[in-house]
């Protein structure tokens, strides 16, 4: 199958290779005590991500009417398939 | 998502929002189904532009409109501009209106019934907890940071609420709370987790998780300190989640650290992580990243007085599956 020594041999470092990289890609450092507290503040939202937020969202279409009602004000109405302030 | 929160990240359009109009969200999965008051009223105004929701298709967009109903501007974009420029026709058009219907009056009507089918309440003495995911890059020290070089705003958290019972938050509190004594987290909730809160949905509606695509899963608690005062729960685990043809898959290790107040009997605390490396897109959620990357989950109790903690997991619209996974 191999027509010489040399082939085979750089058959073997390629495959090797392609190890290591593959280990390399499919592990991630353990996820200790101190770890987990720097990467739970860094999932959370920072500082100036979520000015959006700072809108004050009305959940309920029905008490934005009531609102809007009763400050003389249209509604502005954000609907997605899925929530805008819960999911995604 | 990412886009349309850029939208109302425009300081212009936040003022404006904030001053001259009563700002709502709404999720038409539910609205466009919802046999009662509020799904009619919704589907009404909707109907008068043009996204009709022809064989069951969706409504979602942008919408300006008045108490009573009057449709006054559409659009659905993500762009700042498209979205000033329909705040701007629409105030326009409300400014045309009569006098009287613009007038600030008494709202007459009896807050309706809800259909009970498409109605979703926080379970009472239940626990929310925030779920934020994020896609991460690995330094060469071994710590995470934000995705770089992603789409503007894609290296924004998601979104998402875990809900849990009374009895199933007491559930994960051992009756011997001593220092080491470890224990299971029960089924039904180490699924709920890895099926429906284990997801990508950085770039909108995840796929959730199967019952078969959970080829591993194992979520125990350690009883750490104890006081009178509190007791810690130390969370360790991990997942191997994946689909059948190998497509898309994640497989994270978890850790987290929840706080009983023992005097209180509640959960004051409910930190945890999930981080590994995910791969492939979902159904709806193109433009992920080539190959195995990094994605983290941070869940934290939701607080109280946030509007946002009132919106059920997106994995609730199928409210009896979300509660026996």
């Amino acid at each position: 199958m191999f027509r010489s020594p040399l082939a085979f041999g750089l058959l073997v470092m390629f495959a090797f290779a392609a190890r290591a990289d593959e280990s390399a890609e499919s592990t991630l450092p353990a996820l200790d005590a101190a770890r987990f507290e720097k990467l739970h503040a860094l999932l959370l939202p920072q500082e100036g991500e979520e000015r959006w937020r700072s809108i004050p969202w009305v959940t309920d279409l029905w008490e934005a009417r009531k609102l809007a009602s009763e400050h003389g004000k249209p509604v502005f109405l954000w609907e997605m398939d899925g929530n805008p302030l819960g999911c995604t | 998502m990412a886009g349309r929160v850029l939208a109302f990240s425009d300081s212009k359009i936040i003022d404006t929002l904030r001053t001259r109009f009563i700002p709502a969200v709404g999720d038409d999965w539910y609205r466009r189904r919802q046999n009662d008051l509020v799904g009619e009223f919704f589907r009404s105004v909707a109907n008068q532009g043009p996204r009709k929701g022809e064989g069951g298709s969706t409504r979602q967009g942008l919408y300006i409109l008045t108490s009573s109903g009057k449709l006054l501007a559409f659009r659905n974009s993500s762009d700042p501009k498209s979205v000033a420029a329909l705040i701007e026709r629409g105030l326009a058009e409300w400014d045309a209106l009569e006098a009287e219907e613009r007038k600030a009056k008494p709202f007459e009507e009896k807050r309706p019934d809800l259909d009970e089918r498409y109605a979703r309440t926080p379970p009472e003495g239940g626990l929310i907890i925030e779920v934020r995911a994020r896609e991460l890059d690995l330094l060469e020290d071994g710590a995470f940071c934000k995705a770089q070089d992603r789409p503007t705003r894609q290296d924004l958290p998601s979104i998402d609420h875990l809900w849990l019972t009374q009895d199933e938050w007491r559930s994960l509190v051992p009756a011997k709370l001593e220092a080491g004594v470890e224990l299971p987290v029960p089924e039904a909730i180490a699924r709920r987790i890895a099926r429906f809160h284990l997801v990508d949905n950085t770039r909108g509606e995840p796929n959730m998780w199967t019952r078969e695509e959970i080829r591993a899963l194992d979520m125990k608690l350690r009883v750490g300190e104890v006081s009178d005062a509190k007791a810690t729960l130390v969370l360790e685990g991990k997942a191997h989640l994946e689909t059948r043809d190998g497509a898309r898959g994640f497989e994270p290790q978890l850790r987290g650290t929840i706080e009983l107040d023992r005097e209180r009997n509640e959960i004051r605390r409910f930190d945890a992580v999930a981080v590994g490396l995910h791969w492939g897109a979902g159904t709806y959620t193109g433009g992920a990243r080539p190959g195995r990357t990094p994605l983290g989950i941070a869940f934290r109790i939701a607080p109280p007085d946030d509007p946002a903690t009132t919106i059920p997991p997106q994995a609730a619209r199928d409210i009896g599956g979300y509660y026996r996974p």
